[in-house]
């Protein structure tokens, strides 16, 4: 059942477009205005949105902001409705980042055709993570390909989670799902925060991300995250476990041994300098970053101060 | 009173959508909102001295669809999970008292000045999270909040019996409901999928024996809640203060000198809240001559 939310005056979809509509499966919810809308969605996101351009002045914009926030589901198609002389007017998209457009008045085949083509769109997008919705390996190499080709120096930062094997073990693999979730709501909201231009965030998989900031904000970001993931972090740890600093669990050869509380590391490589030719080198880079950073105890991230860069 | 009856009340709170805001509250965030150079953080400040939008903030980052049901319990926390533009949009998506009465701003003030002195019991008796009990103590009169909006024509009934008879808003809510506000906010935060441990203090302030697992909170709130009706800031909707539970005060076990030190320090904290107080009811008022 794909639950289309129409945001607009109720003309938008007469009522033979919501019969045709609805005999396709679809299903329906019309928000007459901006506040009614964004309340809606934030209870029950909608899996595509129908959004007439001018609603509640720039409240349009508000809601295509919150939508393209949304992470609880990635890219919900945004249609926007536009009038005739709107069109010839012209439309500047970077306010307006949408997925398609319908001239009104809408007729009901034109809907039903448009809202389906926005699906089929949307499900031959590439690789997100199933669990956090971020950006996958696929997009995280062009991400970092095109950091290296940018003019602005840039940072690829990559985080992990230090002791999240032994905690999945420990805890289980849903909570683990939900520290994994929460690492990554984490690091979202505080690039989109303080470093939104040229940013990038994506999720390689398991306890690993990458975020691209602008090398000058990059150490802020990196202590924000710490600071944030150190403030929430014991919601998802039961209080003796916090009280003792740890918890017993079986590592790898099967031996019992301690292990510390969740913390995170973050290898920070500036792309600037054209030290690096290809992704290749940035990861590897990294891994090498990562042992230092991850021997390190607790939260820490370390930015790589090499000048050049030579394999091995 | 039949259960039916109860259970149709239930029902009904249980489905409370609307929960009004103070509009100096809401103009306050528009403003903040839209201004680039504010943070989060300074946006939680805010938020925490709200009861009705901490409450949703909390139901927001509870609920299925951010994934972490029954975990957030501070609202700080929330803020992090949430991050701005989530945060902006709960602010778009407030509703405002249609009519704003003296006594929405009262029990504004009561919830807050009731987070003050929560805050300060539970760090003074030392307890582990003392964040989460003031929150706790700002929600604790949700009920009364979904009573209101969700049974207008019993809530009449309700203020009608607390002035003819000289009851309280509970005994009243008893009488003509057959449950208080607070089982009702229990009721309220349980179906929003928050933790226990702001469910069981919201739902046993008046009676901390009630509680299973949070009895201590339940007994600071439960506390803090006589102590700040006693101060006279705010107001809670009667002026009756509610009988202290024996076994909340053997718990709290707090000495003379202990309530020496909680009733000056919640003065001296009730000085910014009231400064903070008296900006929210100036934005109230100037945006009820422009709006």
């Amino acid at each position: 059942m794909t639950r289309i939310l129409v945001a607009g005056n109720d003309i938008l979809v007469r009522p033979e477009s919501r019969v045709m509509l609805e005999a396709k499966g679809y299903h329906i919810i019309t928000c007459l205005d901006v506040q009614a809308a964004t309340s809606h969605f934030l209870d029950d996101p909608p899996d595509i949105l129908v959004l007439e351009k001018g609603l509640g002045g720039k409240g349009d914009r508000g809601l295509i902001r919150m939508v393209s926030a949304c992470l609880q589901k990635a890219n919900i198609p945004i249609l926007l409705v536009i009038r005739q002389e709107e069109m010839i007017a012209g439309i500047d998209w970077c306010d307006y980042p949408v997925d398609d457009i319908i001239c009104f008045p809408v007729a009901p085949e034109t809907l039903l055709i448009r809202v389906q083509l926005a699906e089929a769109r949307m499900n031959r997008v590439f690789d997100n993570n199933p669990l956090s919705k971020l950006p996958g390996n696929t997009s995280i190499l062009k991400a970092i390909q095109s950091a290296l080709e940018s003019e602005k120096p840039l940072a690829v930062c990559y985080v992990d989670i230090d002791n999240f094997k032994p905690y999945n073990d420990h805890y289980g693999f849903s909570q683990g799902d939900d520290v994994i979730l929460m690492v990554a709501r984490v690091i979202v909201n505080v690039v989109d925060e303080i470093a939104r231009e040229q940013s990038f965030v994506g999720h390689i998989g398991g306890d690993d991300y990458v975020f691209i900031v602008t090398e000058d904000k990059a150490e802020e970001v990196c202590k924000r995250v710490l600071a944030n993931f150190e403030a929430v972090r014991n919601m998802f740890i039961e209080p003796e476990d916090v009280k003792r600093g740890g918890f017993v669990e079986k590592d790898r050869q099967g031996r019992e041994t301690s292990f510390g509380l969740l913390s995170i590391s973050i290898a920070v490589i500036p792309t600037n300098h054209g030290k690096f030719e290809h992704f290749g080198q940035v990861s590897a880079a990294a891994s090498q970053l990562k042992h230092k950073v991850k021997a390190l105890d607790g939260n820490n991230y370390l930015v790589d101060q090499r000048e050049s860069y030579s394999p091995g | 009173m039949e259960d039916s009856k109860r259970q149709q009340f239930r029902a009904a709170l249980r489905e409370t959508k609307n929960l009004p805001t103070l509009p100096g509250i809401v103009v306050k965030l528009s403003r903040m909102a839209d201004d680039p150079d504010s943070t989060t953080e300074q946006m939680g400040k805010v938020l925490s001295k709200d009861h009705i939008l901490a409450a949703k903030l909390l139901k927001l980052v509870n609920s299925a669809f951010y994934g972490f049901p029954q975990r957030i319990s501070s609202l700080s926390s929330a803020i992090i999970l949430l991050g701005f533009n989530v945060v902006k949009s709960l602010i778009v998506s407030a509703s405002i008292f249609e009519m704003m009465e003296d006594q929405d701003v009262e029990l504004w003030e009561h919830s807050l000045g009731c987070a003050v002195a929560c805050s300060v019991v539970a760090r003074r008796i030392g307890v582990d999270e003392p964040e989460e009990v003031s929150t706790a103590g700002l929600i604790h009169d949700i009920g009364k909040v979904a009573i209101k909006m969700e049974l207008p024509q019993e809530y009449e009934m309700i203020t009608r019996l607390m002035r003819e008879r000289k009851m309280s808003m509970r005994q009243a809510e008893l009488e003509v409901l057959g449950l208080g506000h607070d089982e009702a906010g229990g009721w309220l935060t349980k179906s929003w999928n928050l933790p226990t441990k702001l469910i069981e203090p919201i739902a046993c302030h008046h009676d901390p024996r009630l509680a299973k697992d949070e009895m201590l909170s339940s007994s600071i709130i439960h506390f803090s809640d006589i102590l700040i009706r006693g101060m006279g800031y705010g107001h809670a909707g009667d002026d009756k203060v509610p009988a202290l539970s024996k076994r909340a005060w053997q718990l709290l076990n707090l000495s003379p000198e202990d309530i020496n030190f909680i009733i000056d320090e919640v003065e001296e904290k009730l000085w910014e809240v009231k400064g903070f107080s008296l900006e929210i009811q100036a934005e109230t008022e100037n945006s009820a001559t422009n709006g």
